[in-house]
């Protein structure tokens, strides 16, 4: 058997921070608001007027409310997120194309 | 509810996870969905709109992973046994995605004990936590990254700066790192470590042969990888990447410049060491021979100019390197390095014409408040104002500057190395 050495592990372990929301699965959308929050990437506006349509059409949604971040890869504003806070049953939002 | 495309969906799980949602449902389409017509997108969402509301009403998998929680301070490095031979240790590094692509240093405790004797620091001490993965950033394990990428002992303090600098909210790691655009850390070093680490401010200054800058841009990276998570191809989205993401570093020409140093600029003393990062999509080589100081800043200003600039689409801080005859050509011509912020400001205008439809209409969204609203004959400012026009003087003998456009979303940021 070849000599061996030993190396420290330089990749950090994925932690999973603390405090995160955990997800509450509705029981119905019947009469639910659903938010969106759009990731402003192209197409993601088009999808979340069908979206939203569907939603009320077909599945009772009560309304929508809309959002749009400035740009892609920036956090949506503080009051962006109080008013889906106060607002919303479910937010939808994009992550990358 | 997080909607995304497959080519997304590694990085929006793992997302999920470091920001500890990780039961949060996660929506697949088909990548790709931007290019997608109208009537496409409909036809999807007719679909798609079920496997919304299933998930809404909690048919998704849930999570199965153990939780591994911080604990707020970090865990001590795991010692891994491996073949003591540097080809098989590399071949090991390879399968494990711990390398860059080139030869690395193993770094054997006795080589982390000697890293961190360069810092006064505590081994665990948290530096940062580095997006998008969240990875703790501890001395230790920077030091263990600095050693495979070749750093010495002295490097080290200019390292942890820029682990520092970068997670500073105001550089976007975040975005930096996942997105698909080519971004790197360019590093610079101000003050008087830059001449005694021997970090190389003249000829060449950004290309190859000089170790310091080599080894810093090269472990800053390798924290970016091996720490933050952005595997290529994983969270690391990059369509092409660029050279720049191998090692981007270099020492400002103090001695050349004709003007106050980057760091005294951005408010340090003159004396401090500095690191100073940008997030760089690139470099541009601006070659003329002026030796009118007014002629050479109009030939940069509009080398500037393209539409296709995340600096216009964003309101970014896009940078120059100076060589320093470049700079004596301004200086002889009375310009102060404010003065030079300013008529490239002025003289890099973009006619918002000049963007195809899709990105016109990006432009409006991202930039129609600041600009109060923006019409085919808008003349688009590449920054916000003449004071985010990056000016740096390094580099030898020659008529060049070189232009750093940005990632755009992205602000510099300074941080004194401290001991």
């Amino acid at each position: 058997m070849s000599k061996m050495q030993t190396v420290l592990d330089p990749v950090a372990p994925a932690t999973t921070a603390a405090g995160g929301p955990a997800f509450r699965p509705l029981t119905t959308l019947q009469g639910k608001v659903v938010g969106f929050i759009d990731n402003s990437k192209p197409n993601f506006s088009l999808l979340a007027d069908d979206l939203g349509e569907l939603l009320m059409s077909k599945y009772g949604v009560a309304r929508v409310v809309r959002h749009r971040k400035r740009t892609a890869s920036m956090s949506a504003s503080a009051e962006v997120f109080a008013d889906v806070k106060k607002q919303c049953d479910l937010v939808i939002t994009g992550s990358g194309d | 509810m997080v909607v995304c495309s497959t080519a997304f969906v590694t990085l929006g799980r793992s997302q999920l996870k470091a920001l500890g949602s990780p039961d949060l449902p996660l929506a697949v389409m088909p990548h790709p969905f931007g290019v997608r017509t109208r009537a496409e997108v409909r036809a999807l969402a007719e679909t798609f709109v079920d496997e919304v509301a299933r998930l809404a009403l909690g048919a998704g998998e849930q999570s199965h992973e153990a939780d591994q929680r911080g604990t707020g301070k970090p865990m001590a490095a795991a010692a891994i046994t491996i073949a003591d031979d540097l080809i098989a240790f590399n071949d090991e590094c390879e399968r494990r995605r711990w390398s860059d692509g080139l030869p690395l240093v193993p770094p054997t405790p006795e080589r982390v004990e000697q890293m961190l004797a360069g810092t006064k620091r505590a081994r665990d001490e948290m530096v940062a936590r580095i997006a998008p993965g969240f990875g703790e950033a501890s001395v230790e394990r920077i030091a263990i990254n600095a050693v495979m990428a070749g750093c010495r002992p002295q490097e080290l303090p200019v390292l942890i700066a820029a682990v520092e600098a970068v997670a500073d909210e105001r550089f976007n790691i975040q975005g930096i790192q996942a997105t698909t655009n080519p971004v790197a850390p360019w590093i610079i070093v101000n003050g008087p470590l830059a001449a005694t680490l021997g970090i190389n401010a003249g000829i060449n200054c950004l290309g190859q042969g000089t170790r310091a800058n080599a080894v810093l841009g090269r472990a800053l990276r390798l924290v970016l990888q091996n720490i933050g998570g952005a595997f290529p191809g994983e969270m690391d989205r990059a369509t092409h990447g660029q050279p720049g993401k191998y090692t981007f570093c270099c020492a400002e020409n103090e001695a050349a410049s004709p003007w106050q140093p980057l760091h005294v600029e951005r408010g340090f003393g003159a004396d401090e060491s500095v690191v100073t990062v940008v997030g760089a999509a690139g470099t541009l080589n601006l070659n003329s021979h002026s030796k009118d100081a007014a002629d050479l800043l109009h030939a940069l200003a509009i080398s500037m100019i393209h539409p296709t600039s995340n600096d216009y689409h964003f309101a970014g801080e896009p940078w120059l390197v100076l060589s320093p005859e470049h700079a004596d050509v301004l200086k002889r011509g009375g310009y102060s390095k404010a003065d030079v912020k300013q008529k490239i400001w002025e003289q890099s205008k973009m006619p918002a014409a000049s963007y195809a439809r899709k990105d016109f209409e990006r432009v409006q969204h991202a930039r129609g408040s600041e600009l109060g609203g923006i019409s085919a004959d808008t003349l688009l400012p590449i920054g916000p104002s003449p004071d985010e026009i990056g000016i740096v003087v390094a580099g030898g003998p020659g008529t060049h500057t070189v232009y750093v456009p940005t990632f755009g979303q992205t602000r510099a940021v300074s941080r004194r190395v401290g001991k």
